[in-house]
């Protein structure tokens, strides 16, 4: 017989999801339960271990996770546990080992039931199990711990990259009014050691600047007036972000924009500023040096190298678990430079350079690309738009064209985008128009609404400019926005081909998968989201072209909660990251660049992420049920 | 009723067909090894409530006790029993364990619930705080109603904790001194379930502690708490 004191009883009725449980059901629990003791530094679980074998609960003590399983010996605690918290439900969720070390902070005590024990209890208890698994938040938590923890390994370097900028700030910034002399502020930028000097209005808002580079070019080489107001040669262009802001957003728009500085303002007043020195330490190659590098490159071989730096880079900031929107936005942000750079290097190997003949035409980004959502695996799909000059035939322009176009798509193949299958590209005749031509092409397929022109429509109405005379593409852009939205005809064409992509959720099993039973992230994740979104944008005259600025513009007019509309997103961004994920680890199999694929066998998954996946496409779901809702026939 | 010395002296406990049964079972189960590792031994931490303080008067009235096995404590396999009383303790008494009349005159025959205590226990060996109490008051119960006289492996942590830790040996003497230093809750303090489960915590400390001193069995155990009579005893 059995006899379990009240005050063990007591105990878990103090602490969730306990005090919820059935008393019979609590009783099954304590019953099977173990009461263990692990001394100050003990190891109560590391992923050394096999898949984690037992739930714990804190008696009394306190365990910390370590994140750095690597470099135990230096390592940090990310994760603190205290009286009546329960540990490692991801992990026992998932049937795998532990992600991270688990240590007694403390002399601890713990509850401990066997794994086969906790499956029946979550079998059995409404509310234990939904504690356990409850809300995709709270399991994209989970998730996004245990990337970090998986890839720990290779990423000790990088973690500190995902810090606010708020933490590196280490000390008020030396300001000077923009009165100033700059004799005077030359003088206080030499007493006080620093590199740099803001000057700010009399609340504190930043003005301008002048950096040690800077006094070369603007003070020593013109020979400047050194008594004249320090404003009127400093620069105005100024790079400014949150505190809020992660380091590596920092380091992004240093590469971006090639500055040193960025300044971090809160309610509009500087409070500090982040220079390129601080970021050094935390990344091994810098963001911004990939950025210098690309920009100066004069040969497709440091191209290739910089392509090669990217992916790294990605697969560290997949590692440090940064979001899947950051990380597509870094990839994007990359790829632009690496493109912008190859189309300048054939450029200026052309005939054409600095002829007005290389100022009349922009190169369009499209699909993937166009949205800013590519992976690491993302065929070519570009265009071009062009002006017709004075005196010329758009075919004449157009042939000229295509030759620089066939080799900076050639050069792109060399650097890691791969040519696109379907031609969908700028050195294609079919793809390289004038704005006139553009524009009958997309009204030609508006007016049809055959199955190529919504096929092309997808793809087209992506686009954004890249390199050259940008104004051409907003022009074409504004346009469209207009023509598409007063299209609804068109619009229901493309509502009712979205809707033939169904989320593949099964009614008898988890999902609905294809041959050798694969899912296809891609066409059955990714795209349900993307083609219903691009239909709301272009209804709501949105001219974004990303999925989450379309979404999130078209929210108003749509008159969906924002907090739905955020739910939509979080889901998206889980499939994306999965991808992403599944390629990465493909390609650490060994598997080429061009055999990626997006098939996954949703078997293969842990359960944690099937579980998360499942939930995901119940929102591509609800999304194309609102899409259905406005587009009914 | 008889007087307890009458039953010290031999009386025969007379035992139904089915309790002999039960005894003998007990009796022939294979002796347990004594060095064999803590974590493949199953020790079983008891304590118990009597009328009173006094060893040769005094009768038992309730045994909590609590399984460490392989160095964790069994939640399922706790045991407590409150003995049928032939007649009721002092209201003092009564006060100090909360068992109140009704419990003790209504709990389970004392010969049924001593083969109880023994089936829990099996041959493992006892853990207990002052020993010579528990034991004492046990084993005159089981003389008295199984007639059989109940010699089995012992270890005190009154002599274990202050063995381990010398620092505190002259400050610590009391079972609340050691759960007060480790910080152990006991929410039913002189409740025997419960005090078996704050020694057992306390026990489950020592074995954590005295593996890193190369002791690895109970055998380790009782030089250790060998060791500590003597130095007491001389000190």
């Amino acid at each position: 017989m059995t006899n379990i004191h009240a005050s063990q009883l007591a105990f878990f009725a103090e602490h969730a999801p306990f005090d919820r449980m059935e008393s019979a059901h609590l009783v099954w629990m304590v019953e099977r339960m173990r009461l263990a003791y692990y001394a100050e530094g003990d190891v109560i679980v590391s992923p050394e271990q096999n898949t984690a074998n037992r739930f714990l609960v804190i008696k009394q003590g306190m365990v910390h996770g370590e994140q750095n399983v690597a470099h135990a010996a230096e390592s940090d605690t990310w994760l603190e546990l205290a009286e009546g918290e329960c540990f490692p439900l991801g992990a026992l969720l998932a049937h795998r080992p532990v992600a991270s070390i688990y240590r007694a902070g403390t002399d601890t005590f713990c509850y401990e039931l066997p794994v086969e024990d906790f499956q029946t209890l979550l079998g059995m208890s409404a509310p234990f199990s939904d504690f356990c698994t409850r809300r995709i938040a709270n399991l994209l938590e989970h998730s996004k711990q245990v990337i970090q923890a998986q890839y720990s390994h290779s990423s000790v370097e990088q973690q500190s990259l995902a810090s606010p900028l708020s933490a590196l700030i280490r000390r008020e910034p030396i300001t000077c009014s923009p009165q100033a002399t700059v004799r005077e502020v030359l003088q206080k930028m030499h007493e006080s050691r620093i590199g740099s000097m803001v000057a700010v209005d009399e609340v504190g808002r930043p003005l301008g600047i002048l950096t040690l580079p800077d006094v070369l070019e603007r003070v020593a080489l013109p020979q400047t007036d050194l008594d004249q107001a320090v404003i009127t040669i400093m620069s105005k262009q100024l790079t400014t972000l949150s505190p809020q802001a992660l380091a590596y957003e920092a380091a992004l728009l240093m590469a971006k924009q090639g500055f040193r500085h960025v300044l971090v303002i809160e309610n509009e007043r500087l409070i500090g500023l982040v220079t390129e020195k601080d970021l050094f330490a935390l990344q091994r190659v810098g963001l911004r040096q990939i950025g210098m590098t690309i920009r100066h490159a004069q040969h497709v071989e440091a191209l290739q190298q910089a392509a090669t730096d990217i992916r790294n880079m990605a697969h560290n900031m997949m590692a440090q678990g940064v979001a899947a929107e950051q990380l597509t936005q870094f990839i994007s942000t990359f790829n632009d430079l690496l493109t912008v750079r190859v189309i300048e290097l054939e450029l200026a190997r052309s005939e054409y350079n600095n002829t007005p003949f290389a100022e009349c035409f922009c190169w369009m980004a499209l699909g993937s690309e166009g949205r800013f959502e590519q992976t690491l695996s993302t065929d070519q799909d570009n265009a071009i738009i062009f002006t017709v000059p004075d005196g010329m035939e758009a075919n004449q322009v157009r042939t000229q064209l295509l030759l620089i176009a066939k080799r900076i798509n050639e050069t792109l193949a060399l650097c890691g985008f791969p040519l696109c299958k379907g031609e969908i590209m700028a050195s294609n005749p079919k793809w390289c128009l004038s704005l006139d031509e553009w524009k009958q092409a997309f009204a030609n397929w508006i007016d049809h609404g055959t199955p190529e022109a919504l096929l092309h429509a997808s793809i087209f109405f992506d686009f954004r400019s890249l390199f050259g005379k940008q104004e051409l593409a907003e022009e074409l852009r504004e346009w469209l926005a207009k023509v598409a939205s007063d299209n609804t005809r068109f619009l229901h064409q493309m509502a009712e081909n979205a809707m033939r992509i169904r989320p593949p959720l099964g009614l008898v099993r988890d999902f609905v998968v294809g041959k050798e039973n694969k899912l296809d992230l891609k066409l059955n994740g990714i795209t349900p989201f993307v083609d219903a979104v691009r239909i709301f944008s272009l209804a709501a005259g949105v001219t974004h072209t990303s999925t989450l600025l379309r979404l999130r513009a078209s929210a108003e007019k749509l008159k969906i909660h924002p907090s739905e509309i955020e739910a939509w997103l979080d889901a998206f961004l889980f499939i994306q990251v999965l991808r992403m994920r599944h390629h990465d680890e493909e390609k650490t199999k060994g598997m080429s660049e061009a055999a990626l694929n997006n098939l996954i066998d949703p078997e293969q998954l842990n359960e944690l992420d099937r579980r998360i996946l499942k939930e995901a496409f119940r929102q591509a779901r609800k999304l194309q049920a609102r899409l259905s809702l406005e587009y009914h026939q | 009723m008889s007087a307890w010395w009458l039953n010290w002296l031999g009386n025969k406990a007379s035992l139904t067909a089915e309790q002999q049964h039960r005894l003998d079972t007990w009796k022939s189960l294979p002796r347990i090894a004594l060095d064999k590792p803590f974590n493949a031994t199953r020790y079983v931490v008891v304590d118990v409530e009597t009328s009173g303080l006094n060893l040769m008067q005094d009768h038992l009235i309730s045994i909590g006790a609590v399984a460490v096995v392989n160095g964790q404590i069994a939640l399922g396999e706790s045991f407590y029993m409150v003995l049928q009383q032939e007649t009721v303790s002092h209201k003092e008494n009564i006060l100090l364990h909360g068992i109140g009349g009704g419990a003790q005159t209504g709990g389970v025959p004392a010969a049924d619930a001593l083969l109880a205590f023994l089936e829990y226990l099996g041959k493992d060996p006892l853990i207990a705080f002052h020993v010579t109490f528990d034991q004492t008051m046990i084993q005159r119960a089981i003389h008295q109603y199984l007639g059989v006289s109940f010699g089995h492996a012992w270890a005190d942590m009154a002599y274990l904790m202050p063995a381990i830790y010398p620092s505190y040996a002259s400050r610590y003497r009391l079972l609340d001194d050691w759960i007060t230093h480790f910080n152990i809750h006991n929410d039913a303090r002189h409740n025997a379930l419960s005090d078996a489960m704050v020694t057992a915590q306390l026990f489950q400390i020592a074995l954590s502690l005295v593996s890193k001193k190369k002791i690895a069995d109970f055998a380790g155990l009782r030089d250790l708490e060998k060791m500590q009579r003597w130095v007491s005893g001389i000190s």
